[in-house]
């Protein structure tokens, strides 16, 4: 992905700052951010209905970055896929800027762990499917996908099909794609869970590149500890059977963060503990 | 990538429909062909022309069925009845079949329809078709239409089927909204290259319901196998028999031509 400062995001560039201070404000009730209030699954199946989650509730201020972890099972699957407005909750309601989530909205770009690109879409007609359903002018979608595709960096491949494309550079375009409509909040489930772990890093740093140039609120889910403490401003640690959140940690580490640090250790031993402790 | 693919459709993509572009390959086909018509050639001396007649008495059939233009006129009569037949079957296969599949409450009520009607042999509608359209061109490319629909139904319904999940949700975030547009811009493409399949698997399918589409009496090359055979005139039979394999090596080749060209996006 280019760097901040490459992109013709001007747009973006002036609401960063203001973002930006939002999210070192006190707005954590979600009010302009998202808010994941009292959610409760359950299914019921063949045998004893199967209590998914229970009363999960946290918020993300506007231009936040919170991470989700949680050992498996604990149903992080489940909750992103009711914030996007995929899966109806049982309990409790997720508002996003307010307006509680009915289904899914272009006002969440959704990030997947498999990409899942349309495969017979080239890379541009990927990150502009999402515009073609806007009422923006040709001339102002076709600025769009260029302006995502020079984000992430890849505007010379953007006449190849996925096909020929890495597993790096699949999430780069599923990134610009879900970008391309400008949604207030960008929702990622385990989005660099299927790249090796160099990519993975340079994914991340990308990721926070991009979060900085364009000051979106992101919820991130993931099960690794480590790549959590490196994104986040806070961390969401959840528990399972029935899922709920563990409890909120704050990164009060300052970027870049490295490995090395003490403090990012020691926020990864708090949370790793907290992932293992069970009630 | 499209003007590409025209600018190489010509030379590379018809190549490769052919074959031409492994000589190896070639000449080994060719061997097996000629190794055939050796060995057929060797037992039609040990046979009467009736039980097998020899390649060159084909040859000679063949020669005379086309100089005396009976050839032509028959193969253009069938022609008249594949194309017709072909494509609305066609069309008519890969709509419900894609409309069935995707919508779950006409999946419901056509179930039954569908496992009910399925095992009928197009064969067993030829009264239907005399009923419905009488002995012409029409009747034989309702039978053609019968084939050409079933199997597209259910190539459609099983590629419709096999759409992931996960394209559609990716869909709903990207702003798709209702089924039309879900279906014209995510479902359609992801299930083409099984639709595809079909319609070729069709194509050649309908070229061999020629000769039953005209048993009832239309003029074609289907006719002419079933008078000839009659007759026991058995190398007409195979001249003829020859004609079909021609057109569907022809529309075959041609079709796959298409297909790669279409499906450029695939791995």
């Amino acid at each position: 992905m280019a760097s901040v400062n490459e992109g013709p995001m001007a747009e973006n560039e002036e609401r960063s700052a203001a973002d930006d201070a939002a999210a070192e404000g006190d707005d954590r009730d979600g009010a302009s951010g998202v808010a994941v209030d009292g959610v409760g699954k359950t299914y019921a199946g063949d045998g004893d209905p199967v209590r998914a989650l229970d009363d999960v509730s946290f918020a993300a201020a506007e231009g936040e970055f919170v991470c989700l972890v949680g050992p498996s099972g604990c149903g992080k699957t489940t909750l992103f896929r009711i914030i996007a407005g995929l899966t109806d909750a049982t309990d409790g309601a997720v508002r996003l800027g307010g307006t509680p989530i009915t289904g899914p909205t272009t006002d969440m770009g959704v990030v997947f762990q498999e990409y899942h690109l349309f495969p017979w879409l080239t890379v541009e007609e990927n990150v502009g499917f999402g515009l073609e359903r806007t009422d923006r002018s040709d001339a102002e979608r076709e600025r769009r996908v260029d302006a995502m595709l020079d984000l992430v960096g890849l505007s010379e491949f953007r006449e190849s099909y996925p096909k020929s494309l890495s597993g790096g550079m699949k999430q780069r375009v599923a990134i610009a794609r879900s970008l391309a409509v400008d949604p207030s909040l960008l929702l990622m489930d385990e989005p660099f869970g299927a790249v090796d772990a160099q990519t993975r890093e340079m994914l991340q740093r990308e990721l926070l590149d991009v979060w900085a140039s364009t000051g979106k609120t992101v919820l991130f889910v993931t099960h690794d500890v480590a790549e959590a403490v490196t994104l986040a401003d806070r961390i969401v640690v959840m528990a399972a059977e029935p899922g709920r959140v563990a409890e909120v940690v704050d990164v009060d580490v300052d970027r870049p963060r490295e490995r090395d640090d003490p403090a990012f250790g020691e926020h990864v031993a708090r949370v790793r503990e907290l992932i293992g402790a069970r009630p | 990538m499209a003007t590409d693919a025209g600018d190489r459709f010509d030379a590379t993509e018809l190549r490769t429909g052919l074959g031409l572009e492994d000589p190896r390959r070639l000449g080994r086909g060719a061997a097996g062909v000629a190794a055939f018509v050796v060995l057929w050639y060797a037992v039609s001396l040990t046979q009467p022309a009736y039980v097998l007649p020899s390649p060159v008495a084909v040859a000679d059939a063949f020669a005379e069925e086309f100089a005396s233009g009976t050839m032509t006129t028959a193969l253009w009569s069938s022609v008249r009845h594949w194309v017709p037949g072909t494509i609305v079957g066609t069309g008519l296969g890969v709509a419900a079949g894609v409309a069935f599949s995707w919508s779950g409450l006409l999946d419901d009520v056509t179930a039954p329809l569908v496992r009910t009607l399925r095992p009928v042999p197009p064969l067993a509608l030829i009264g239907f078709a005399i009923a419905w359209f009488g002995i012409n061109d029409a009747g034989a490319a309702f039978i053609i239409a019968v084939g050409a629909f079933w199997i597209n139904y259910y190539a459609s319904y099983g590629a419709v089927e096999g759409v992931s999940d996960d394209l559609l949700d990716v869909g709903r975030t990207l702003g798709v909204r209702g089924d039309l547009d879900m279906v014209r811009s995510v479902v359609l493409p992801a299930s083409l290259p099984g639709i595809l399949t079909g319609i070729r698997t069709g194509l050649g399918r309908c070229w061999m319901l020629v000769v039953a589409s005209e048993i009832f009496g239309v003029p074609g090359v289907g006719r002419e196998i079933l008078r000839a055979s009659n007759n026991l005139l058995v190398d007409t039979v195979i001249a003829y028999i020859l004609v079909l394999s021609l057109m569907y090596l022809l529309v075959d080749v041609a079709f796959r031509a298409v297909q790669r060209r279409v499906l450029v996006w695939r791995a």
